[in-house]
């Protein structure tokens, strides 16, 4: 839907203009939020009459472009949220028997593959991009990360392999060949579970065939609608508590879930947010186990990385929202405000030539008489 | 005593309310369960999930996971889950040939094992609808 959006700009004649100053290059609209923000330069406007009028129009196209796709984005996020909400209940659930079991089976002495800790040889990464751009410093936020954790393997003397969703993070590597790039994956409008399986279907095999020792996941953690991290979790070796870690063993786990609402205050949309707390039923310690514990687990933990590939997808594709969300709203801010200035250069000039008019002939009339 | 069934998949919830009685495809064969059964937890195979209620029963195509029954409660988490009056008998069959001729010309042990895997999800599928029509 954006995309159409994006369309849309080129069209409108803001190169002849730009010329005249660099505020009518759309990138002045978006703010950088990686470089720090400079003041805006109180710039002098020197252009004819007619110029401005076509700069305040295209001005106040762009507006409406940015307005209109923030409000998408916010309708959008609304809906990011609902998947993460309605694949609560599973994951859940995942969790709480995964931890049971495992409580039940720590006597025992088991040997699962995905939970196995090898010393790291190779290590990949997954790095989950957005498909689209124009959302302010999110891609960029993923894929400096993904440059300096490389880095850090490096240092460590690693092998590495990535493999990049997202079309973002796709054509970024595929620009610097000097990465190793495993597979590049697209995702779709919404993350589904198929998506999910496709990714969980590679890292599988690779971490199984011991192709590589350690799977890392990159992707961009939603915290609220003006804040998201990237973040990197250990996907596999499991942990066999049922808990996603990140790198320094701390857990991330999100306990509560924060719901944004779309609704309209004096006039203008608003959003307004929640806090959903999900209770954690008691659990029957006293449970016998129909297969041995290792095909039980077995059956557990490929669901359980399959959940947990769809929830990163699912955050990173909210925090993407999010960050367009923001960024097209100080777009906006910054189209209404260049227009506001626009408008009175061209209200200053106009008066000017209507009293350089009048002057002219009043002088010419006092020189007939 | 009644008995409570919840079917989970990572998208969404299937199935949430009472039951009657349920068969299941397990990793180990078959199996029925009425109400107080004894805890147990198992893992599931890609098959067919049965549901009774009062006199009808119900099919769902399950496609793999895990159950756990304890105190008369079911809980089921599936990779997927279709209940077969969702399921477009025309489309299932037209994926259960693709799963037939991909299996003939997958090379390699990875591929074979996808294609079966994909096979059998797409042999449960038509087998649900089948159920429903005799």
């Amino acid at each position: 839907m954006s995309s159409s959006h994006l369309s849309i700009f080129p069209s409108h004649k803001l190169s002849h203009l730009s010329s005249h100053s660099s505020l009518s290059s759309l990138s002045s609209f978006l703010p950088s939020p990686l470089a720090p923000t400079t003041p805006r330069p109180s710039t002098t406007i020197h252009c004819s009459l007619r110029d401005l009028r076509d700069r305040i129009d295209s001005v106040k196209n762009t507006q409406k472009i940015t307005e209109a796709m923030k409000l998408v984005a916010a309708a959008k996020v609304r809906r990011a949220q609902e998947a993460v909400v309605s694949s609560r209940p599973f994951s859940e659930t995942l969790v709480e028997v995964l931890y049971n079991i495992n409580t039940q089976l720590q006597t025992d002495d088991i040997d699962v593959p995905l939970t196995k800790v090898r010393p790291v040889r190779k290590l990949a990464l997954v790095v989950v991009t957005g498909d689209r751009g124009l959302c302010g410093g999110f891609n960029n936020a993923v894929l400096k990360k993904a440059e300096s954790r490389i880095a850090e393997i490096k240092v460590l003397g690693l092998d590495f392999i990535v493999i990049s969703v997202g079309k973002k993070g796709n054509s970024y590597f595929l620009r610097r060949p000097y990465i190793p790039v495993d597979r590049f994956l697209d995702l779709g409008n919404l993350p589904t579970t198929k998506d999910a399986q496709a990714i969980a279907d590679d890292v599988f095999s690779l971490f199984v065939s011991e192709e590589v020792d350690k799977v890392e996941l990159l992707y961009t953690k939603f915290v609220s609608l003006v804040k998201s991290d990237p973040v990197i979790h250990t996907l596999l070796p499991l942990s066999p508590k049922g808990e996603i870690c990140d790198i320094n063993g701390v857990c991330v786990d999100a306990a509560e879930d924060e719901l944004f609402r779309l609704t309209t205050k004096e006039g203008k949309l608003t959003v307004e947010r929640e806090t959903v707390r999900t209770p954690t039923p008691a659990f029957s310690p006293i449970l016998q186990f129909e297969q041995d514990p290792v095909q039980i687990l077995d059956a557990l933990l490929p669901l359980y990385l399959n959940s947990q590939i769809l929830r990163a997808l699912q955050e990173s594709l909210a925090s993407e929202l999010a960050a367009r969300m923001s960024a097209m709203s100080s777009a906006t801010d910054n189209a209404i405000e260049l227009k506001k200035n626009l408008s009175i250069a061209y209200n200053r000039q106009r008066q000017a030539k209507i009293t350089g008019e009048i002057l002219e002939i009043v002088a010419g009339a006092e020189a007939l008489t | 005593m009644t008995l409570n069934l919840c079917v989970l998949t990572p998208n969404r919830m299937i199935w949430d309310s009472k039951v009657k009685e349920i068969i299941l495809s397990t990793n180990s064969g078959q199996i029925g369960i009425l109400p107080n059964h004894a805890p147990i937890a198992t893992a599931v195979d890609i098959g067919l999930l049965r549901i009774r209620l009062n006199d009808r029963w119900l099919t769902v195509a399950l496609m793999g996971g895990f159950a756990r029954i304890s105190n008369n409660e079911i809980t089921i988490l599936g990779n997927g889950a279709e209940i077969s009056t969702d399921i477009d008998p025309q489309e299932a069959q037209q994926t259960l040939e693709i799963a037939e001729a991909n299996l003939s010309r997958a090379e390699g042990k990875r591929q074979a094992i996808e294609a079966n895997l994909a096979l059998r999800r797409a042999r449960t599928r038509v087998e649900a609808v089948k159920v429903i029509s005799y």
